[in-house]
């Protein structure tokens, strides 16, 4: 089954929420918004899948965005979409390869890759990452990934086969539940590597 | 008509987690094939943004899927980090049941001259070329970067042509320095065209300060309005200088990108 089947069965079963959008149906097809943004009747409309991707770059502050599952979507907006191709584009544009990464999962895909593993990958600049050791791996995976102003993904991956990161609640490690399209981290982020290089170099704080 | 309904595409550009403008023009060629319904999907990957190179190919639908990195030259990112993410062991490459075809980067088109060209008789109406010395900028430095050797090569194509007073090559951070812009060159009308993908952090920001045309970092080009590029020509150093966007914000890049999955296929035949 191709994603936009896909997303539709899940929206014909009932399926709303993906991250921090709401998705509801309408008249005039499908409507989504800042889930913080339920009973507003003061949002901003838009209407092009396209504005999915400016309405994702930036936060309430108008700061750059690049981590699109970083919890600070912005609010005061709802974007009205005519069908599901375009639903499917536009959760392409707020939350790039979640769909892709979840349908693949459940086809059994996803391999999750250790962070030992994406670390001992990294060539040029990035290599000096594989002296971050795992006392410093806990702690910045405890402050890069929190859900509370870090990112909402689900963590799949361990630092190594014999050490998970122990240093976040067990909900990171859980998908949610209630019909929600889960947002899945099956591999560190470049976002982590750059930081785990910071750390590496002595140029930020541990923890 | 190019049309390749059972196969996808997946731009490759390298994204940033600092600029918002970094990774738009790759956007904006993806949607422009998109329209031209070329291809069966096409998808954008980046090596500083989602979705990652990690990720990109859990989210493609078909079989058959074309490669294109939107970079200026071959290098460290073309030959090592994107095979490397991707996976990739060549040109060809199965990877679980599906064939992944690995393309030249669109810096590497012959068309590429025809586009600074283009963008600098634009950026500059009315100023005679022969009066003018047209300044190609690259990266210049770092890791197996050849940006460099692409900016020189373009610069002897479009010489060759005898079209501007002169055509020169230089860099942010090797020598001949941009910075250095009055002294290498010597017409009174000054054209300079990044040789970058995106209006990003280096275009945008830092270039604007080397000419001496901003006194600071003006911040992003999304969040100040583009300002840098809108009050050409600027009158300094005894010149007039005019300061065009990046050559990768062209609308010709979607054609590019194309043209290069043809040519992968014309080697293969």
């Amino acid at each position: 089954m191709d994603t936009n089947a896909a997303l539709a069965n899940w929206l014909e079963k009932g399926g709303r929420h993906i991250g921090q959008i709401a998705i509801a149906k309408k008249d005039d097809g499908w409507e989504l918004r800042h889930a913080d943004d339920a009973g507003r009747d003061d949002l901003q409309l838009y209407t092009k899948t396209a504005d999915a991707r400016s309405l994702a770059n930036l936060d309430d502050a108008s700061a750059y965005r690049a981590l699109k599952t970083a919890p600070n979507l912005r609010h005061g907006w709802r974007l009205i979409l005519p069908d599901v191709a375009s639903v499917r584009n536009a959760l392409d544009a707020f939350y790039p390869a979640m769909l892709g990464v979840h349908l693949a999962r459940e086809r059994g895909e996803i391999v999750p890759v250790n962070l030992r593993d994406t670390l001992a990958r990294q060539t040029g600049m990035y290599r000096i990452t594989q002296k971050l050791t795992d006392a410093q791996s806990q702690a910045l995976i405890a402050k890069s990934c929190r859900l509370d102003g870090g990112c909402l993904k689900t963590i799949l991956w361990r630092i190594s086969p014999e050490l998970p990161v122990n240093s976040l609640p067990a909900e990171k490690f859980t998908t949610p539940g209630g019909g929600e399209w889960p947002l899945l981290c099956h591999e560190a982020c470049n976002i982590l590597v750059a930081e785990a290089r910071k750390v590496v170099k002595g140029e930020v704080k541990e923890g | 008509m190019f049309s390749k309904p059972d196969s996808a595409l997946v731009i490759v550009g390298h994204g940033s987690t600092l600029n918002p403008d970094s990774s738009g023009p790759t956007w904006e060629h993806a949607d422009a094939i998109t329209q031209l319904g070329a291809f069966g999907e096409v998808h954008c990957a980046f090596w500083k943004e989602e979705p990652s190179l990690r990720q990109v190919l859990h989210c493609v639908n078909k079989r058959e899927i074309y490669v294109v990195p939107n970079f200026i030259s071959e290098g460290y990112f073309t030959q090592t980090v994107i095979p490397r993410e991707l996976g990739l062991n060549g040109p060809l490459t199965e990877i679980a049941g599906r064939t992944v075809k690995y393309c030249a980067p669109v810096g590497n088109h012959s068309r590429m001259s025809d586009l600074l060209l283009k963008r600098a008789a634009s950026i500059a109406p009315g100023v005679s070329p022969k009066e003018t010395s047209l300044f190609i900028v690259g990266h210049g430095t770092g890791l197996n970067d050849n940006s460099a050797v692409a900016a020189k090569r373009e610069v002897e194509r479009i010489r060759s042509l005898g079209l501007y007073g002169e055509v020169i090559a230089a860099y942010m951070e090797e020598d001949p320095l941009i910075a250095k812009w009055d002294e290498l060159s010597t017409q009174p009308n000054v054209v300079v065209v990044p040789f970058f993908i995106a209006d990003g952090l280096h275009s945008y920001e830092d270039i604007p300060v080397l000419l001496g045309i901003a006194s600071t970092s003006p911040g992003a080009a999304s969040a100040t309005g583009a300002g840098v590029f809108t009050q050409n020509p600027y009158r300094l150093r005894g010149r007039t200088l005019f300061y065009a966007n990046s050559i990768g914000t062209e609308e010709g890049f979607a054609e590019v990108i194309l043209d290069q999955v043809a040519a992968f296929d014309a080697a293969a035949a």
